[in-house]
């Protein structure tokens, strides 16, 4: 494996052409390489969108029909329409909006919050500031089986249950670390002439924290902002858990349900996959859009760290 | 219950949304004043201040829920009942998680259930030992059995799946990103195709791969069909196979997984300054010395980071298992298996108990990790305190 190809001083035509040759064939054995990975990638990917657009009978054609014909598109509608006649009232809009509501929330509230909280963390020097921010990183470690059946009996005793509440009324409390501990990265970076000159000009601290700080740190605001609306459009266990009746079930919750009440019949793969290729639209446009993003928080741990 | 309507399931909760970030601004800004009636200077007020919505949510949502998890590991709780009910011997569950034995059968004797005998301890149920494997020596048989053979096997499958996807995962993430290093045309758009599929929700992943593994018909025995047809065998199973769970799920989460540590691993990669390779290269060194004494050690504090959040991840595998229905008795994982327990099979004090159980040793795992790398990873800012200090 060549690392460098390091301009030598080479004495010889011939050695000056094997050198090139053997520059050559290894440029091709990485392009070959890096091209047999992203047919593994593709393949797959490929094939979950097209089964989402077959008919039924072509589901099991032998062999494998790479090119829907006819292309079903009816399949997108279709499966919803299958799932409200299990679940009445489930229709597709209730699913989206039940979905947006829990994601924007709970995406909103742990931005903000987790702001304020890096702010607190990166600008201001108290007792004991250092010890919380190191336990604040060890909650990172927790895992989640055991706060499970406790929160769940916690929002069962306050009469919560079935409700969005305990989907997104927690997140104001900054309860990702990692968004805490990247904000925070970026608040340290900023001189502190920056909000000293504005309070000297008369701003109040949350004038500075609104119109100077956040500004700054806008990238890695943006950042967690992907990550979190990724974050809770996944969050399967929350829902699970908290939610029974069907029509409050967002996106994912729905498509298990829907596989669920299919398993002893024969599968509807074309369904499934239309299902799963919904489920992941939004957020393969979200990273397209914003790939920076997505790269930045996640790199910041690695490298920053 | 009854549709309650899409406005009258938002409004409620929105109103107490409004209302949660209303109290947690009043909070802050009461303890400010509280702090600065106190004599706490302004800027020590202004911080202190600012985390508490934080440190409220911690008390409230962490750390009372870690107590009360750890009171129901000694209480027996069915999530039809209002309360936990206390247990004649509070160590119930935990000897019901953890008791095993190993008992001794004539080689062709019929391993029953009867000799295996039941747990020696009161409480709500009679728990008998089940047989979790044997082994024959000579002509004794010995069975070794558990009370829960479920969770041991669990434990089992989990173990086994962290230690082959991560180092698989990490030496395949690393290989691309190697290639990826090497001036290559497009990085940028090769970068984002490798990355895709970690992009795609893990529930979208785990139908896929649930839909690419069917045994009859799926895409992948499909491609497997010449080698079926030349070794005249039938075809495998996948997440059907009782054998082929395991790698079945290797091989998803490796796909998954993959593009994340990709990127991160480039960027490690990235950040290794040039000069050193150039150095290395003045000095004589291979491309493999450069690899082993240049690249590796420089990127240590990136596979560090990778390996810690692949144990925590893999250990804790829940949602793909939601959509892959595997058997009880080979394919599940252990959180899959506690989340089944607790709201399930009506035993919230139990998984409390395992749960506690199961993070201890999570957590265990992870600092032992954690204190390995003072074997293995470099810091350079490490390095050069100990330098100046000398």
């Amino acid at each position: 494996m060549a690392t460098e190809t390091s301009a030598q001083v080479l004495p010889y035509d011939e050695m000056a052409r094997r050198h090139r040759i053997e520059t050559l064939l290894t440029r091709a054995i990485i392009y070959a390489l890096l091209l047999i990975g992203a047919a593994i990638i593709l393949i797959p990917f490929l094939w979950m969108v097209s089964t989402s657009l077959k008919v039924e009978r072509q589901l099991f054609e032998w062999p494998p029909r790479w090119i829907p014909d006819p292309v079903a598109f009816e399949n997108y509608w279709k499966a919803w329409e299958q799932l409200g006649s299990i679940a009445p009232g489930l229709t597709f809009w209730r699913i989206i909006s039940n979905t947006l509501f829990i994601t924007v929330l709970a995406m909103f509230a742990e931005m903000f919050s987790a702001a304020v909280v890096a702010y607190g963390f990166a600008r201001f020097r108290f007792k004991g500031r250092d010890v919380l921010f190191f336990i604040m990183l060890s909650t990172m470690m927790i895992p989640g089986v055991l706060t499970r059946v406790p929160s769940f009996l916690i929002w069962r005793e306050v009469g919560l249950l079935n409700t969005y509440d305990p989907l997104t009324l927690p997140a104001w409390t900054a309860w990702g670390p990692a968004y805490v501990f990247l904000l925070r990265q970026f608040f340290l970076t900023i001189p502190r002439e920056m909000d000293e000159a504005a309070i000297i000009d008369g701003a109040n601290p949350v004038q500075v924290f609104f119109y100077v700080m956040l500004p700054l740190v806008k990238p890695a605001f943006l950042a967690i902002g992907v990550l979190a609306f990724q974050g809770n459009w996944n969050n399967f266990e929350g829902p699970l858990i908290y939610l029974n009746t069907t029509q409050l079930f967002p996106l994912i919750l729905s498509i298990q349900f829907f596989q669920q009440s299919l398993s002893k019949e024969a599968p509807k793969w074309h369904y499934m996959m239309a299902m799963a290729t919904m489920m992941a639209a939004p957020i393969l446009l979200l990273f397209f859009m914003a790939q920076r993003y997505f790269i930045e928080g996640l790199n910041v741990g690695a490298v920053k760290g | 219950m009854g549709d309650p309507g899409a406005f009258n399931s938002y409004y409620p909760t929105f109103l107490r949304y409004i209302g949660t970030a209303i109290v947690l601004a009043l909070l802050i800004y009461l303890t400010y004043q509280g702090l600065r009636k106190l004599g706490v200077k302004r800027e020590a007020a202004t911080g202190f201040a600012l985390i508490t919505p934080w440190l409220v949510g911690r008390i409230l949502l962490t750390a009372f829920p870690i107590l009360l998890s750890f009171y129901l590991g000694f209480t027996e709780y069915n999530i039809l009942w209002d309360e936990p009910r206390s247990l004649k011997d509070p160590l119930f569950n935990y000897k019901r998680a953890l008791s095993f034995k190993i008992v001794e059968f004539d080689k062709d004797e019929r391993v029953s259930i009867a000799k295996l005998g039941q747990l020696q301890a009161e409480g709500p149920d009679i728990v008998r030992y089940r047989e979790l494997d044997s082994v024959v020596i000579g002509d004794t048989r010995y069975v070794i059995a558990a009370t829960d053979i479920y969770l041991w096997r669990a434990i089992w499958l989990t173990l086994r799946y962290a230690v082959l996807s991560i180092p698989l995962g990490m030496a395949g993430a690393l290989g691309v990103a190697l290639l990826l290093n090497q001036n290559v045309k497009g990085v940028g758009y090769w970068r984002t195709l490798y990355y895709l599929p970690a992009v795609l929700p893990a529930a979208a992943v785990a139908l896929l791969w649930f839909w690419l593994f069917a045994p009859n018909r799926g895409l992948i025995n499909w491609a497997l069909g010449p080698i079926y047809d030349l070794t005249n065998s039938e075809p495998l199973g996948w997440f059907t196979d009782k054998n082929l769970v395991l790698p079945s799920f290797v091989i998803m989460s490796m796909w998954g997984i993959f593009g994340a540590n990709t990127v991160i691993l480039l960027a490690g990669l990235k950040n290794i300054p040039p000069d050193l390779y150039e150095a290395a290269s003045i000095d004589g060194a291979g491309n493999w010395v450069k690899f082993r004494h240049v690249t590796i050690p420089m990127l240590s504090p990136t596979l560090f980071y990778v390996l810690i959040m692949g144990v925590i991840g893999a250990l804790q595998l829940f949602t793909e298992q939601a959509f892959i229905p595997t058997e009880r008795e080979d394919g599940w994982f252990v959180n899959w298996f506690l989340y089944n327990e607790a709201f399930n099979f009506g035993r919230m004090g139990y998984a409390s108990a395992v749960g506690w159980l199961y993070a201890v040793f999570i957590i265990a795992i992870t600092l032992l990790v954690f204190r390995s790398s003072a074997a293995w990873v470099f810091y350079e800012g490490a390095r050069e305190k100990e330098a100046g200090g000398a």
